[in-house]
């Protein structure tokens, strides 16, 4: 992955106790390579054609996984004392047999205040009255119901950390 | 996580205890269902508890309820009764026997001393009066002048005649200072007798001597004598003059034969039964042997069974023994006392007896009557579970008013497990529905992530400039190495799409396994709800009353229910809640029927009866009203799913296909007969007979 100068990798974690979801994540949170032919056709097009739109940065995000509440409190303590917190942090509220998200993201937001949390689940069994005394402030706190749409979470997860 | 053997599940570990029912089947399923309690660690390991209601029950009280069977307090108190009884009875005849009745006896000897004392004081005084007799003849100036033969006129005009007769005397007798007899009488049996007989004057001895030679003013003699006429009571005494100076002029002697006559009159005065014995009678000596070592003055006492004999020895005027007096008390205290031992023994045993019944009745039907209705109303709610029956017991007492407290704390129990299964149903039921949306939201998320994929690939091919490099490949003036060069762009264009196409179709099948995945979801919740009802022994009377309670109060037109008492005699193995919704569901569509046939009253029967379904025993349970009724043709689709008709509907949504298709479920059959529009309708349900009906 090329990084321009002066460009900044967006560090997030994600922890999701379903392998399918994870690599769904994993699609829509990493840029894909060109495959051969689209290089050919972007050199040709950039040969044959006049250019037509403008190119835009997309965003760049490392991403770091895990299934379980309890490793995601142990990789953002890493994360943090390495210098390098993550910047947004994406949690399943259900997770069993370990802690739910909650759980995790209280733990997460004690050791890093300033760290965007996402919590994402099926079905809204905590009430977002308990998840705001839970995992304090408001504004860092954010909720998503799956299914969700990946394409929208990269796009706020984007502007969520340029507003910073 | 299926629980076996029960209906009943946890859905997902937690430090609580979850109930639900098998889901999507009635919330009052709930009761007809065996209960388990499964209890879920802090590992997520379940743990059957086995905690069946009568697991719950306290051990100590189970133990209670097997050692009081039927009848075991009651057996317990009567034989406490008796045993009292026999003991009161006991101490009863130990008193009376050994306190009481020696009492009778000791008043009874006591009687005889006292008769005995009686008969030696009328003889004292029967000797009192004939000392006083010669006491009055004795100092009289005409008498002292006839002993010194100075007045013989006194002879005729005091001693002879009636003299001896008047003064009840038999023995009078005159002597001279010198013991010459001057004038003398003896009478026995008021004939004369001389008075040589007597054998106690004419001879020189001490008696005659004592009786007839006084030298003293003074001098008198008083004693029983043994004569030859018999014994005696013979009185003497000095001869003086009135003024009671002497000299001594002689003795009188006055006697008084105890014979026959004074005895009776002896036991006239005192009313004892007296009799006297002399040392020279025969008779007397037969009987003496035994006493023949009383002394003179002593007393004695012989007790029989029939009598107390009394004994007292008097001697004679020289001391000698000589008169023996008998007397016979009758033990008619003694007699009369046993009779009273046995009355009063008599009168408390049966007392003991009347008490023991009154009491027995009095507690069998205050306290051992109710506490066993009691004991068997708690051990029916140990055994059946069934919260909401009630003990009947009304009294006013304290066992009545326990009886009704415990009515009241089972109903409360009742409401509180109603409550509490209501509540693990409920919630249950959200984890349930909470953990089906969460797998299948959490399967849709990769599908979402594949649209989006498929839609991002769809929009490859407008990105593509081919329109463009095919207008210019059509232009003739396109340079060649420029043609070249589009014929590559058009060349790899479409090897992109069909690479493009390749991913889309791998993203299509992710697709179609995630879809698949929401429908195994779907499917087992679909199986769980499938999970086949618990069926339980159900008294049909009951079910029925139950079920009849869907008509409305109150509505109109009034509808009379005719159930047959002989459905308390059939009992089906059904379930308890499908059945009464469907039952439920006849009687309404009957009501219905009834409405329709614009009736002003309507009657629904219920009659149950024996029958037999391919080779098991069925009963058959038929709803019989009087309304509307259908066709032919309409009966033959009156089961069918969505039917209606305006002869036939169903105002609870549930409808006769859903009732065909529950008792289907529980092993039954059901169908429908009626005559015709017009004539009313007769519902017929089959359902297993219980084993043991």
């Amino acid at each position: 992955m090329e990084i321009c100068e002066g460009e900044r990798l967006i560090r997030v974690l994600i922890a999701d106790d379903d392998e399918h979801v994870l690599d769904c994540y994993r699609d829509a949170f990493t840029e894909k390579e060109p495959t051969n032919h689209m290089k050919a056709l972007d050199a040709l097009a950039a040969e044959l054609f006049d250019p037509e739109t403008d190119i835009v940065d997309q965003p760049k995000f490392e991403i770091v996984s895990c299934c379980q509440g309890d490793d995601a409190i142990s990789l953002a303590q890493e994360a943090a004392d390495s210098g390098s917190p993550f910047d947004v942090v994406i949690l399943d509220v259900r997770m069993p047999p370990g802690i739910d998200g909650v759980e995790a993201g209280s733990r997460i937001r004690a050791m890093d205040p300033d760290v965007e949390i996402i919590f994402v689940t099926g079905f809204p069994d905590v009430p977002l009255e308990e998840l705001q005394r839970r995992v304090p402030p408001p504004i860092k706190l954010h909720y998503f119901d799956k299914p969700l749409s990946f394409t929208q979470l990269v796009l706020d997860v984007a502007s969520m950390v340029r507003t910073h | 996580m299926a629980a076996k053997g029960t209906t009943w599940q946890i859905v997902r570990p937690r430090s609580q205890i979850h109930l639900f029912g098998s889901a999507f089947w009635s919330f009052d399923h709930i009761w007809d269902a065996e209960v388990a309690l499964y209890h879920a660690g802090f590992d997520g390991q379940f743990v059957n508890c086995g905690a069946s209601l009568e697991s719950l029950c306290p051990i100590g009280e189970k133990r209670m309820l097997k050692r009081t069977g039927p009848g075991f307090l009651q057996t317990k108190v009567s034989l406490t009764l008796l045993g009292v009884v026999a003991v009161f009875t006991a101490l009863s005849y130990v008193i009376l026997r050994m306190i009481i009745a020696p009492a009778f006896g000791d008043l009874e000897i006591e009687a005889a001393a006292t008769d005995i004392v009686r008969v030696e004081g009328a003889m004292q005084t029967s000797a009192d009066n004939l000392a006083a007799i010669t006491a009055d003849w004795a100092p009289w100036d005409s008498i002292f002048q006839y002993t010194r033969g100075e007045n013989p006129a006194f002879r005729k005009s005091n001693l002879e005649g009636l003299t001896l007769e008047n003064l009840d005397l038999d023995i009078l007798a005159v002597f001279a200072q010198d013991g010459t007899m001057m004038w003398s009488k003896v009478l026995v049996d008021g004939a004369e007798r001389p008075t040589s007989e007597l054998g106690v004057f004419n001879a020189e001895n001490a008696t005659s001597a004592r009786l007839t030679k006084h030298t003293e003013l003074t001098s008198r003699t008083i004693g029983i004598v043994q004569t030859g006429l018999g014994p005696a009571l013979i009185s003497s005494r000095a001869i003086i003059r009135s003024d009671d100076t002497g000299p001594v002029s002689g003795a009188i002697v006055m006697g008084q034969f105890l014979n026959d006559t004074r005895l009776q009159r002896l036991k006239e005065r005192t009313e004892v039964g007296v009799e006297w014995l002399f040392a020279n009678d025969g008779v007397a000596a037969s009987m003496l042997p035994a006493k023949a070592e009383i002394s003179p003055g002593e007393m004695t006492i012989d007790i029989s069974d029939a009598k107390i004999t009394s004994y007292k020895m008097f001697a004679d005027i020289n001391g000698d023994p000589l008169l023996l007096v008998q007397t016979s008390t009758p033990r008619k205290i003694s007699a009369l006392g046993t009779q009273t031992v046995n009355a009063g023994l008599l009168f408390l045993g049966i007392a003991g007896v009347l008490v023991t019944i009154v009491m027995w009745f009095l507690l069998r039907h205050t306290i051992l009557s109710p506490l066993e209705l009691l004991a068997a109303h708690i051990n029916r709610i140990r055994e059946s579970g069934d919260l909401t029956h009630r003990s009947g017991l009304n009294t006013s007492d304290e066992i009545g008013l326990l009886a009704r407290q415990f009515d009241s704390m089972t109903m409360e129990v009742h409401d509180t497990r109603q409550a509490l299964l209501d509540e693990s149903f409920k919630a249950g039921k959200a984890d349930m529905a909470a953990e089906v949306l969460h797998n299948i939201r959490n399967a849709m998320t990769p599908m979402i992530n594949g649209v989006e994929r498929l839609s991002r690939s769809f929009e490859v091919p407008s990105k593509l400039r081919v329109a463009d490099a095919i207008v210019e490949l059509r232009n003739p003036n396109c340079a060649p190495e420029r043609r070249e060069k589009f014929l590559q762009y058009l060349d790899i264009s479409f090897k992109h799409v069909e690479e493009t196409s390749h991913v889309a179709s791998e993203d299509l099948e992710m697709v179609t396994v995630q879809a698949r995945q929401v429908e195994a979801i779907l499917s087992d919740q679909e199986r769980f709800a499938n999970v086949t009802p618990v069926t339980e022994d159900l008294p049909v009377n009951e079910v029925v009353s139950e079920a009849a309670h869907v008509i409305p109060k109150g509505a109109t037109p009034a509808v009379h229910l005719d159930i047959d008492e002989n459905l308390a005699d059939f009992h089906v193995c059904a379930h308890k809640t499908g059945l009464l919704q469907v039952l439920g569901n006849l009687i309404l569509n009957a009501f219905e029927s009834i409405q329709r046939a614009e009736k002003h009253s309507g009657e629904i029967q219920f009659r149950a009866s024996d029958a037999v379904l391919d080779d098991k025993p069925m009963i058959r349970l038929t709803v019989r009203d009087n309304g509307r009724g259908f066709s032919q043709k309409i009966g033959k689709r009156i089961f069918q799913r969505g039917f209606t008709s305006k002869e036939i509907a169903s105002s609870n949504g549930l409808g006769l296909h859903w009732c065909a298709n529950a008792v289907a479920g529980m092993g039954g059959r059901i169908f429908a007969e009626s005559p015709g529009e017009g004539q009313g309708a007769e519902f017929h349900v089959l359902l297993p007979a219980a084993q043991g009906a």
